[in-house]
């Protein structure tokens, strides 16, 4: 069988190098997101928990309340717990630094003497003793940094720098340099060390702390003194391990994870149609090379096993050159993620791009595991090929007109399509389950369709025949070009229906993405104008408010509140928790000073309402993907983890939230700053007063504020501005992929054009005898390549509008809990339409020039 | 009408170069019945290909219809063979998904001729070759005998001077065989046009005005 290969496999193969490159690049590019994309998730899976495990050192328990913290008199209750050795506390957030923009540091105020229990911090040079650590801590602007991040930014021992604290910009001196170990590891070396009072001030948390590290006595088991310590705190904190910690954490980053998987299916899916389109046409093309072989005696199974050879023998080298390719690919990606999770969780370490063993062998397992099955059918058909097409002349005979058993197979698909869609919630447990049910019905949806291509293509030809015959004399030409293209899709509505096939499901890809962005998008516009009524909104640090911004004191809020033309100030808070083991957002705004100038998007009922009996303290609002998530509703209890211990607060009404799938609760700004002690804000809502001039107050605010608070005003319009841009970096990821689907059609389409030349080499001859010119003939293969554009246009716009539907009204539902609007894109799918058209009619060139320039008389001869 | 003036092909098979024509020097007059017989690879095929402009000489002149069709371009030569050249293969070369009539239009919708005017022409050549009722039917539909009616029809379609035959008995039985040849003699006659068969058939070869036999790419013998 190898005696096969390489005779007649590797001369088929050398003799058609393009078409074979082609199929290569297709695999390549398709195996490379599968990499790409199975290296962020794993990065994204295993970088909050690295984190953790280097800051926690030696640790084997953790007390920590999310955000909020906790008080610091508790410290004391968790250190005189029986069985706890050592304890070491700590507050930690990142601070912008003045000097250089866009660089922030990891700020961990500790206990300068006590941390060693835990964590080895080692300094540079021997000159740091107790005496260095008691000078250090004795001024109150000292700051350890990392000795990469000191010489990357030139700022040796003793040098300033400034940075956007809770409390406005302050200054500080670097006094020891820490070597990149441990803790100091972490976010590439942007990594500061400050004494605890001193990081307290600068992340606005005096008084309290967010976590302490724990180690525990020799012979104590770590769940006795777990349970202990989860006692005495009386709910007022959680003990956990580290590693529990991080994939709590991580969970937020579930539906984000999923969706990227949901990416790189999409390559799978077109790249399996590119093998079997490529093996397809491989045997078309070599039909009486087979009849030939049938005569000399091989046999069908070793037909089909030589076919199916060849397309692993390109699986494998495309494969390979795949995982390369991803693991490049990985450290874009990696870049574009790292911006999004940064924005939208919370900070991350992404580090770079390695492929691990499990990539390499999800990179080989999917570009084989695809390839070989999308050989089988045309390998199938290879053995199927009689000996006596050796000598046959190409005699083409009409099928018969009932329906294919392939028709038949995908109007079975399309019907259970649906049918398992609809099926889904009642039948899977949980989101995820659920959402991959939903994806499995629409993968069937578009098998059914990619059946039904080859009935739909004899349907389409026969009509447009019909219908060209039609055109005005004045197209006469156009006319026959046209009408001989219908012709040759018509004769062979396998191979073509094939190629419309792929364009459909690149189409369909690129549509669901493009629906799925601007229903995202829309609805977060409509959400924005709901939700955030102010003129203006102030942040530190940042554009908006989540992980990024730096959360100021309150007493900022006086201060803006006296710059003139502004009517009321209200302070918003974002911070995460947890509800029964889960994580959750708590957000919080004062309805107090702000409902007559509010709206609240409520999902039943009035906003108003809810907003006044938000700010009577009566309860709080959830949103709606809480409600899905936890199957709490209007007049239920909830029990939230506050750092004074479990409260319960009725559920006063349902809203609409995009801040995180998580699960949201809305809470009156005094509850909030009762039960949790909080009083840091994120964003200052500003109204301003009738007839004041936004752009005067914030040149104002930003005049007196902007360089010591490091301030970033939004007007209304700005702030909806940066939603949408945070939106679109959350897509960058999909936008490659749609992009990897289009290069994989355009193989596709030049594929089927090339074979559909060969195939028709002693018509083409024909044709030229009776006098077609080289210029007809180029019309006739790009007419071709233009219905096949067309069709496959129209296709899979239909599917991608199904398609587009079903992923944004039920999947992003059950995967979320968030309910968006459908927008029908109708510019792209214009543009999609006509762009197909024309990225065919490109593809065909080349085919049009071969066969243009086929030599009659070998043409007429050929056999 | 035609003239071949010590025209010369040599085609490259590898790195060695074989002669099909070694210095043809021929003339056929208008309204002849010319037969090129000769054993295989004696250059019949490559002779016809000449004259009907689907190959160029590598050295000398082919000259039709008054026309040197040699130095033609491909455009002007595929519009020359569009009206004045008729061919007939043995292979017939029809496209299968088009009807009798549709196959007999093709040369003049390529030339953009009105569908009605085209359709017109052709159900008059289907007449005169016998296929008047058959115009709807499929090349499938068709006998082996219909089937090479249905190529001559296509053939006369444009009412060309110069009608070109490879071997167009060679894949049908002697009845047949017999009245395509028959067909085509009348056609000779009755358009006066200048008929060049290429043929293994001594008695095929008996119909025609004169014989032409070649041997390894040289005129061995002309009769008539």
């Amino acid at each position: 069988m190898f005696r096969l290969l390489r005779f007649l496999s590797w001369r088929h193969v050398k003799r058609h190098r393009l078409r074979t490159f082609l199929t290569f690049l297709g695999i390549v590019l398709g195996v490379a997101v599968i990499v790409a994309i199975a290296i962020v998730n794993r990065a994204l899976v295993g970088s909050f928990q690295r984190t953790i495990d280097l800051i926690a050192g030696k640790a084997v328990l953790q007390v920590e309340n999310g955000e909020s913290g906790f008080r610091e008199a508790l410290f004391a209750v968790i250190r005189d717990t029986a069985g706890v050795r050592d304890a070491a506390p700590a507050v930690e957030g990142f601070l912008p630094l003045l000097a250089a923009k866009g660089e922030k540091l990891y700020v961990y105020g500790v206990d300068f003497l006590a941390d060693s229990s835990i964590r080895e911090h080692q300094f540079v040079g021997d000159s740091f003793d107790l005496d260095s650590a008691l000078d250090f801590i004795a001024r109150p602007d000292s700051v350890a940094l990392t000795e990469t991040f000191s010489r990357r930014l030139g700022l040796p021992i003793g040098a300033k720098i400034g940075l956007a604290t809770a409390v406005g910009v302050r200054q500080y001196t670097v006094r020891a340099l820490l070597r990149e170990q441990g803790a100091a590891k972490v976010f590439g070396g942007n990594f500061a060390l400050m004494d605890l009072p001193v990081g307290q001030i600068a992340l606005g948390k005096q008084g309290k702390l967010d976590i302490v590290d724990l180690t525990i006595d020799a012979g104590e088991r770590i769940e006795t003194v777990r349970r202990r310590l989860t006692a005495r705190l009386g709910g007022a904190a959680q003990v956990e391990r580290p590693r529990e910690r991080g994939e709590q954490v991580e969970s937020l980053m579930t539906s984000f994870r999923v969706g990227l998987f949901f990416v790189s299916l999409i390559a799978l899916f077109v790249g399996f149609f590119l093998i079997t389109n490529t093996v397809s046409v491989s045997v078309v093309q070599r039909k009486r090379e087979i009849g030939t072989l049938r005569c000399l005696g091989i046999l069908r199974r070793q037909i089909l096993l030589l076919f199916i050879l060849e397309a692993l023998a390109i699986a494998v080298a495309g494969s390979l050159t795949g995982v390369v390719a991803g693991v490049l690919l990985a450290d874009a990606a990696l870049v574009f993620v790292g911006r999004t999770v940064n924005s939208l969780f919370f900070q991350l370490d992404l580090g770079a791009g390695a492929a691990a063993l499990g990539e390499i062998w999800i990179g080989l397992a999917s570009g084989i595991g695809v390839s070989v099955p999308a050989a089988l059918y045309p390998a199938w058909q290879a053995s199927r090929v009689t000996p006596l097409e050796s000598s046959r002349q190409a005699v083409w005979r009409p099928r018969s007109s009932g329906i294919s058993r392939a028709s038949l197979a995908g109007l079975a698909l399309l019907v259970s399509s649906p049918v398992l869609a609809s099926i889904a919630p009642s039948v899977a447990a949980s989101g995820v389950a659920k959402f991959t049910l939903g994806v499995i019905a629409m993968m069937l949806f578009l098998l059914g369709l990619s059946f039904l291509a080859p009935f739909l293509v004899s349907a389409w030809a026969g009509f447009f025949w019909a219908l060209v015959a039609r055109l005005p004399k004045s197209s006469r030409f156009l006319r026959n070009e046209a009408r001989f293209a219908c012709d040759s899709l018509r004769r062979v509505p396998g191979r073509s229906g094939m190629t419309i096939a792929t364009l459909m499901i690149s189409l369909a890809a690129i549509f669901t993405v493009a629906a799925f962005v601007t229903s995202v998008r829309e609805s977060l516009l409509l959400w924005v104008d709901r939700m955030v009524t102010a003129d203006l909104v102030v942040h530190s640090g940042a554009k908006t408010a989540g992980p990024l911004n730096v959360p100021l004191r309150e007493e900022f809020g006086a201060k803006l509140a006296q710059v003139p033309g502004v009517a009321v100030v209200d302070f918003y808070r974002l911070i995460r928790s947890t509800y029964e083991g889960k994580p959750i957002m708590i957000e919080s705004f004062s309805a107090q000073r702000s409902a007559r100038v509010r709206t609240l998007p409520v999902i039943t009922g009035d906003g108003q309402s809810a907003l006044r009996q938000m700010a009577e303290e009566r309860g709080v609002v959830v949103s709606e993907s809480f409600h899905g998530k936890f199957g709490k509703g209007a007049g239920d209890v909830v029990s939230l983890m506050t750092p004074s211990g479990p409260v319960g607060f009725k559920i006063i009404g349902l809203y609409v939230d995009y801040t995180s799938d998580s699960g949201s609760v809305l809470i009156e700004r005094e509850l909030y700053k009762k039960f949790w002690g909080d009083d840091l804000v994120d964003a200052f809502d500003l109204w301003l007063a009738p007839g004041a001039d936004p752009q005067a107050v914030t040149r104002e605010i930003i005049h007196r504020y902007g360089e010591p608070y490091q301030l970033f005003v939004s007007t209304h319009k700005e702030l909806k501005r940066n939603v949408v841009a945070l939106m679109e970096q959350s897509f960058s990821v999909n936008y490659a992929v749609e992009i990897v689907a289009v290069v994989v059609a355009i193989f596709s389409v030049i594929n089927t054009l090339l074979a559909s030349v060969l195939d028709r080499t002693r018509e083409i001859g024909v044709l030229r005898a009776i006098g077609a010119t080289q210029k007809q003939l180029r019309g006739m293969v790009m007419a071709e390549a233009g219905w096949i554009g067309l069709l496959g246009g129209v296709l899979g716009l239909f599917a991608g509008a199904v398609m587009s539907y079903h992923h944004v009204v039920y999947n992003t539902k059950f995967l979320t809990g968030w309910t968006f609007q459908y927008y029908y894109p109708a510019g792209v799918a214009v543009v999609s339409l006509v762009a197909s058209v024309i990225l065919c009619l490109l593809a065909g060139y080349f085919p049009a020039k071969q066969a243009a320039s086929i030599p009659i008389v070998s043409a007429i001869g050929y056999e | 009408m035609i003239r071949l003036i010590d025209v010369h092909k040599t085609f490259k098979q590898g790195a060695s170069e074989v002669t099909a024509l070694a210095g043809v020097s021929l003339d056929i007059a208008k309204g002849q019945f010319a037969v090129v017989m000769g054993p295989s690879g004696s250059g019949k095929s490559t002779l016809l290909h000449l004259i009907g402009g689907l190959d160029r000489p590598s050295r000398g002149d082919v000259v039709a219809d008054g026309r040197v069709i040699s130095q033609m371009g491909d455009d002007e030569v595929t519009l020359f063979r569009r009206e004045k050249i008729g061919f007939i293969f043995q292979f017939f070369n029809l496209l299968p998904t088009l009807t009798a009539i549709e196959n007999a239009t093709l040369p003049l919708i390529l030339d953009g001729r009105a569908e009605a005017q085209a359709r017109t022409k052709a159900q008059a050549v289907l007449e005169r070759v016998g296929l008047g009722r058959r115009e709807n039917h499929l090349p499938e539909a068709l006998s082996g005998g219909e089937i090479q009616r249905l190529a001559i029809a296509r053939a006369l379609v444009f009412a060309p001077t110069i009608l070109l035959a490879d071997e167009p008995t060679g894949n049908l039985d002697s009845k047949t065989g017999g009245a395509i040849l028959k067909l085509i003699r009348a056609i000779n006659r009755e358009e006066n046009c200048t008929v060049v068969m290429v043929t293994h058939d001594r008695e095929a070869a008996a119909l025609g005005d004169r014989v032409i036999y070649l041997k390894d790419g040289a005129i061995e013998e002309m009769r008539g």
